[in-house]
């Protein structure tokens, strides 16, 4: 059984060893075949989605379908819920406003910060003295006008700040400043 | 119906137009607080600000309040018409690319009497932000200080000191004057001491408080 195989390998060895007769025109014929595939550049795909984007086509639309995606773009730009509203940037510092109203039942800081609204910023009681009275907002850099709106119809200035020379409606105002540096 | 790209890309353009035209002349929903009589002329004058590139949430303020404070149309009206026109004077005298809250302190202080020329001084000596030097400016007018003292003090100090500098100064001024100095011998006293500070650089941060 091994004699056999030693035969069979041997012969495939003889095969293999013996010496192979290539055409002398088959360097010929492969460089013709290359030289007839098509020229190849870099970057085919990025061509592809290129000339995918940029070639002219046709939408079908109907008029309403056109009027809908308009009224969308409208309805987007104008229900933005941000469009008035100024939210305090980085920059805002704490600032604490005190004032002494013994007999006030509510006291509100109303000012340019907070556009006036008695409702915006209602004024704590500070616990050890009933009397003082105390709201903390932050404030970007900036000129405020303000005053405390005692019991929602008297009209106080901070008496440790100062007053409000261009104030225009009969009614005292104080100022506070906020710098940047 | 068959549109091309083209076609429709002009009539979105269009009508994101219209919509920023629209956003832009849409009434503040603040202004609400108005009664029907006040609101369209606040509203005018406000489109009138905003198309003039002026900042129109000092003119929204002054409105809101003077609603808040029961005042007649006729007063909340003059009250935003005449700082509408500060607000113009203001940039006239600091040039288009003053900040908001620098225009409006530049109103208040025209308000309280500063000439426009002393307002172009301060945006050339000084680098930084005017907001607070021209609020120390109008402060130190409100707390009696005549007008030329405060605006030489203000100017005199302005290149080199912080704003807390020029914060910590006013209040050197009111309380000198509150114990019953002069204004202008506050004043001066006052830009001498802080002169001495900022040059030392002795600067201190202090909590906020008005």
């Amino acid at each position: 059984m091994f004699e056999a195989d030693e035969e069979l390998v041997g012969r495939v060895v003889r095969q293999l060893r013996r010496p192979v007769t290539v055409d002398s025109a088959l360097d010929e014929r492969v460089m013709e075949q290359i030289a007839r595939l098509p020229a190849r550049r870099g970057g085919g795909t990025a061509r592809d989605v290129w000339r995918w984007l940029t070639r002219p086509r046709t939408v079908r639309l109907s008029p309403l379908s056109a009027l809908a995606i308009a009224a969308a773009f409208v309805v987007v730009a104008l229900s933005r819920p941000d469009r008035f509203y100024r939210p305090a940037p980085a920059s805002a510092r704490a600032f604490g406003f005190v004032v002494v109203a013994p007999r006030a039942a509510t006291v509100s800081l109303v000012g340019d910060f907070n556009d006036w609204d008695a409702a915006r910023t209602p004024m704590q009681r500070a616990r050890r003295d009933g009397s003082v009275w105390t709201a903390v907002i932050p404030l970007t850099p900036g000129r405020y006008r303000y005053a405390f709106l005692v019991d929602g119809v008297s009209w106080v200035a901070d008496p440790a700040a100062p007053v409000a020379r261009d104030d225009e409606f009969g009614t005292p105002s104080s100022v506070v400043t906020v710098g940047g540096s | 119906m068959t549109l091309h790209w083209r076609g429709l890309g002009s009539g979105l353009v269009v009508v994101t137009l219209a919509a920023a035209t629209a956003m832009a002349q849409q009434v503040d929903s603040r202004l609400e607080r108005l009664d029907s009589i006040t609101r369209p002329i606040v509203a005018a004058l406000v489109d009138s600000a905003r198309a003039a590139a002026l900042p129109t949430e000092p003119l929204v303020q002054r409105a809101l309040e003077g609603a808040t404070k029961r005042a007649s149309a006729e007063r909340i009206v003059a009250a935003v018409r005449r700082l509408a026109l500060d607000l113009g004077h203001a940039r006239n005298a600091l040039g288009p690319t003053t900040s908001p809250p620098e225009l409006a302190a530049a109103a208040a202080a025209l308000r309280a009497g500063a000439p426009p020329v002393i307002l172009t001084e301060l945006r050339r000596i000084r680098r930084e932000s005017l907001t607070v030097p021209l609020a120390v400016l109008t402060d130190l007018v409100a707390s009696g200080v005549p007008v030329d003292s405060a605006a030489a003090a203000v100017l005199s100090l302005a290149a080199k000191s912080r704003d807390t500098d020029l914060v910590e100064f006013r209040r050197a001024v009111e309380r000198d004057i509150a114990l019953g100095a002069p204004p202008a011998s506050a004043t001066a006293a006052a830009v001498a001491a802080a002169a001495v500070q900022v040059n030392a650089g002795a600067r201190q941060q202090r909590p906020g408080r008005p």
